[in-house]
């Protein structure tokens, strides 16, 4: 693959002012952390704060038939919601395989617009074009926009938008497409705009007293909620029923691509707690010495204050069963808990 | 006497034990360490081979001998409170105390002045 420079976010200077640790993610010189990321997850889980996911790819969706468009390519249903509804989804390959993870949100009738992983911005971009054909229905990436996360049980007080509003809401606000979604499990939201507006937001809520929030703790806040990060629990190789965002598949009484071939996994996700040690993303996980899988992504749960893993195994497991997970030269007991972890 | 390691360590000898630890430099490009895997008491210990394992909330660090020796004593605290290696790696977040067997490795370390002037 060409290597090209990192791209930076409209709010790379200002990262930079904070003192964040940088470091490239999926093309872009993206903040790591800016204090410690314990303290950032903490600062998440009883206040409030702010991300900057303007690496994230918008697209917008829209024409006469933009929702039998993406009712055919989502796993999850999407012509029956309703506007201003938005919805957790993947898409898949005819053959199964995961295309990417991504929201779908609806703002009327006929204008959609999704948010799909940094990393598989162009992905998505073709697999849409490819499939686009014979709809009445407009593609259009929307890269240019910068990406807010504003999260944790304090962000409607400093958000007063998100106030009385349901999880998975969608609504606009002048040139601002407002959600009630995120990635950590808290109340709050997303803010999408043009990167004028989402610099001076940006600024006016760190002012107020939001903390700003790295990709560190954007990810030990997702691990515990037991939310998927593509190219690790999910992937080309890993079908959406194989992973923990199978939930998301509505096979009954709808047809979408991939359909067929995800309705017989042969693996199974779940989550462990781990006796000790910290299980890293690839270690073998046993069950009495047979191998059964790998962990996906695993770590340290700040909240429980205690290390958490996901794993693909090739059978079902139920909850407090033992396996075993190669960390190093040893191995570490760890126990199958339910999900999400917290 | 402190002195300092190629690779992040300082030890403090007091005749022939010698307690060590990580340096301040050190944990903070670890980021916040969250579990401590600490060396057996009564393991030898080769000078500048692995003796303790550092996880952070984003990776794993191997922690080096810095001299050669028995495992006398470990920071058993590090095993519920692994923070203390941010909070003062120096202090009471030492890893763990060696009788030292060849005391002429104390030679080859660096002094503070030394390994400051390499980390600033």
């Amino acid at each position: 693959m060409e290597q090209r420079p990192p791209s930076i976010t409209a709010l790379f200077e200002r990262h930079l002012a904070l003192g964040a640790k940088m470091a490239p993610f999926a093309g872009y010189m993206m903040p790591i952390q800016y204090r410690s990321v314990l303290e950032e997850h903490h600062a998440v889980r009883s206040g409030a704060g702010l991300f900057d996911v303007s690496h994230m790819g918008c697209i917008d969706v829209e024409g006469k038939e933009a929702a039998e468009f993406l009712e055919a390519l989502s796993v999850n249903a999407i012509l029956k919601k309703a506007p201003g509804r938005a919805t957790y989804t993947l898409f898949a390959h005819p053959e199964g395989g995961t295309i990417d993870d991504l929201i779908v949100y609806r703002l009327s009738r006929e204008r959609f617009y999704l948010i799909v992983n940094a990393s598989r911005k162009e992905i998505d971009l073709r697999h849409l074009a490819e499939y686009a054909g014979s709809y009445h229905v407009t593609i259009t990436a929307r890269f240019d926009l910068s990406i807010l996360a504003l999260q944790g049980p304090k962000a409607p007080e400093f958000f007063p938008a998100f106030q009385g509003k349901a999880p998975m809401e969608v609504w606009e606000e002048g040139e601002l497409r407002l959600s009630t979604t995120g990635y950590t499990g808290e109340k709050g939201g997303e803010i999408v705009g043009p990167k004028e507006s989402i610099q001076a937001l940006w600024d006016e809520l760190l002012q107020k007293g939001v903390q700003p929030i790295g990709l560190g703790a954007r990810d030990t806040l997702r691990l515990e909620k037991g939310f998927a990060l593509y190219g690790h629990e999910l992937s080309e190789s890993i079908l959406p029923t194989e992973s923990v965002s199978k939930w998301a598949v509505k096979t009954e009484g709808r047809e979408f691509l991939g359909k067929e071939a995800m309705l017989r996994p042969k693996r199974y996700a779940f989550g462990v707690k781990l006796k000790e040690g910290i299980a890293r993303e690839g270690a073998l996980v046993t069950k009495e010495g047979e191998p059964i899988g790998v962990v996906t992504s695993g770590g340290f749960s700040p909240t429980l204050k205690e290390p958490i893993a996901l794993l693909l195994v090739d059978r079902k497991l139920s909850i407090n069963d033992h396996v075993e997970i190669a960390i190093r030269k040893r191995t570490s007991l760890a126990y199958v808990v339910p999900l999400p972890f917290f | 006497m402190m002195k300092y390691t190629e690779s992040h360590e300082w030890v403090r000898e007091e005749g022939d034990v010698a307690t060590m630890g990580i340096t301040d430099f050190a944990q903070r490009e670890l980021g916040d360490v969250v579990y401590v895997e600490l060396p057996e008491l009564g393991k030898s210990l080769v000078a500048g081979k692995e003796a303790a394992v550092l996880e952070s909330t984003k990776a794993a660090a191997d922690v080096y001998a810095p001299l050669t020796g028995e495992v006398i004593a470990i920071n058993s605290r590090l095993k519920e409170e692994a923070e203390l290696i941010n909070r003062s790696p120096e202090g009471e977040g030492w890893i763990f105390k060696l009788r030292i067997s060849r005391p002429e490795e104390l030679q080859a370390l660096m002094d503070q002045a030394t390994y400051l002037s390499r980390t600033h």
